[in-house]
């Protein structure tokens, strides 16, 4: 059963809300498709400073800007080999 | 120097047009000069919203063509001083025109007017560049449902990289009673969406219509909500800082008491 009790009983959330949260993802998608370029620059600087720190393939880094409730977020998937050693031993 | 204003959509139908009438008029009324021109080349609307279609003699298209100098190209609207309209023209299309011609015009009105407001098509093709290729400012007229609204994101994000600023929101349409029981997004919704600054809400009003009917802008008529909204969007163009009033009714005590008072 997927109707809830609140569905059942309580008042149907607002269409204009339903509205509000179904415009915020489709345009967070069409402005990423408007500016594919900028995600591209992104993953390529993140590697370049990422590189300083840990070992990885750039060609595994995954990136994604997601919505989460109010606000996006941006996902990086980055699986590292090892990381650097930092303050080696004189 | 005046400023050169594109008032804009992606979506059809939302509200340029009237917009752009009654804005120009407005500024006319405020006592600015003002040109609205018409760049819907093709699908021209501009002048018969405005009641002037019986006088067009020459359109933008003449003078690109140098068949008439601009300023001859110019219909005065004799309501009110300081106001005047370029038309389109209807036997051409979008591509006949180049967005360097536009911007020239654009470049040679502001010279002689207070405002230059251009009415663009709908869209973000050829005739949304001619539109904005002289503007430093735009309008973005959006009405409050999901497929204009995702319109004019599109636009707002072209108009940004063409970088145009400030680029200012009307907010079409409203209905506070949709917004009141929930079946509405209200302006701070859609501008969490849109993140741009609101220059006014413009309420659904039949008197956009009859005035269309009749070919006099709704602003001649101080009594009407959206007439009232017109002239404060043209005073706020003006530089004068004026609230935007809260158009919601919230609650269900306004309700009825809207209800009273609507069957008295
Ligand atoms: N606030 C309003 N209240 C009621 N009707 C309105 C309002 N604004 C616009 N309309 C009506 O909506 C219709 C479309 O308006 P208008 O022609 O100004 O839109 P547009 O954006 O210029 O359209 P297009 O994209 O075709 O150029 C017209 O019939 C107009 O009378
Ligand atoms: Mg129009």
């Amino acid at each position: 059963m997927n109707i809830s009790i609140k569905q059942l009983f309580g008042r149907k959330r607002k269409s204009s809300s339903i509205a509000k949260q179904r415009l915020k993802l489709v345009i967070t998608q069409d402005r990423l498709d408007v500016d594919d370029r900028f995600m591209t620059r992104l993953h390529h600087e993140l590697a370049e400073v990422l590189a300083k720190y840990f070992e990885f393939s750039v060609n595994s880094v995954q990136m994604s800007l997601k919505q989460e409730g109010n606000s996006y977020v941006l996902v990086a998937d980055i699986p590292y080999k090892k990381f650097h050693d930092l303050n080696p031993r004189q | 120097m005046g400023k050169v204003i594109v008032v804009t959509s992606g979506k059809g139908g939302v509200g340029k047009t009237t917009s752009t009438a009654n804005l120009g008029t407005a500024l006319a009324l405020l006592g600015k000069t003002a040109v609205v021109v018409d760049a819907d080349v093709g699908l021209r609307n501009l002048d018969i919203v405005m009641g002037l279609e019986s006088r067009i003699v020459y359109t933008s298209m003449d003078v690109i063509d140098k068949q008439c100098e601009l300023s001859k190209a110019l219909v005065k609207d004799r309501r009110v001083d300081g106001l005047t309209l370029l038309a389109a023209s209807q036997k051409n299309n979008k591509d006949d025109i180049q967005p360097e011609q536009m911007k020239a015009i654009c470049a040679k009105l502001r010279t002689t007017h207070d405002f230059v407001l251009v009415d663009s098509p709908a869209g973000i093709e050829r005739g949304f560049s001619n539109a904005s290729a002289g503007a430093d400012e735009a309008i973005v007229v959006t009405t409050p449902d999901v497929s204009a609204i995702r319109d004019a994101d599109r636009i707002i994000g072209l108009l940004q990289h063409a970088g145009i600023e400030p680029i200012n929101l009307i907010l079409n349409r409203f209905s506070p009673q949709l917004v009141g029981n929930g079946s509405m997004m209200d302006q701070a919704d859609v501008l969490d969406i849109l993140n741009i600054d609101l220059i006014g809400i413009v309420p659904e009003d039949s008197g956009v219509i009859t005035s269309t009917n009749r070919g006099i802008p709704l602003v001649y008529e101080d009594a009407s909500p959206g007439s009232q909204a017109y002239m404060r969007i043209a005073r706020r163009l003006t530089g004068q800082r004026i609230p935007i009033p809260d158009l919601e009714e919230k609650g269900f005590l306004s309700n009825i008491v809207n209800w009273f008072t609507r069957n008295r």
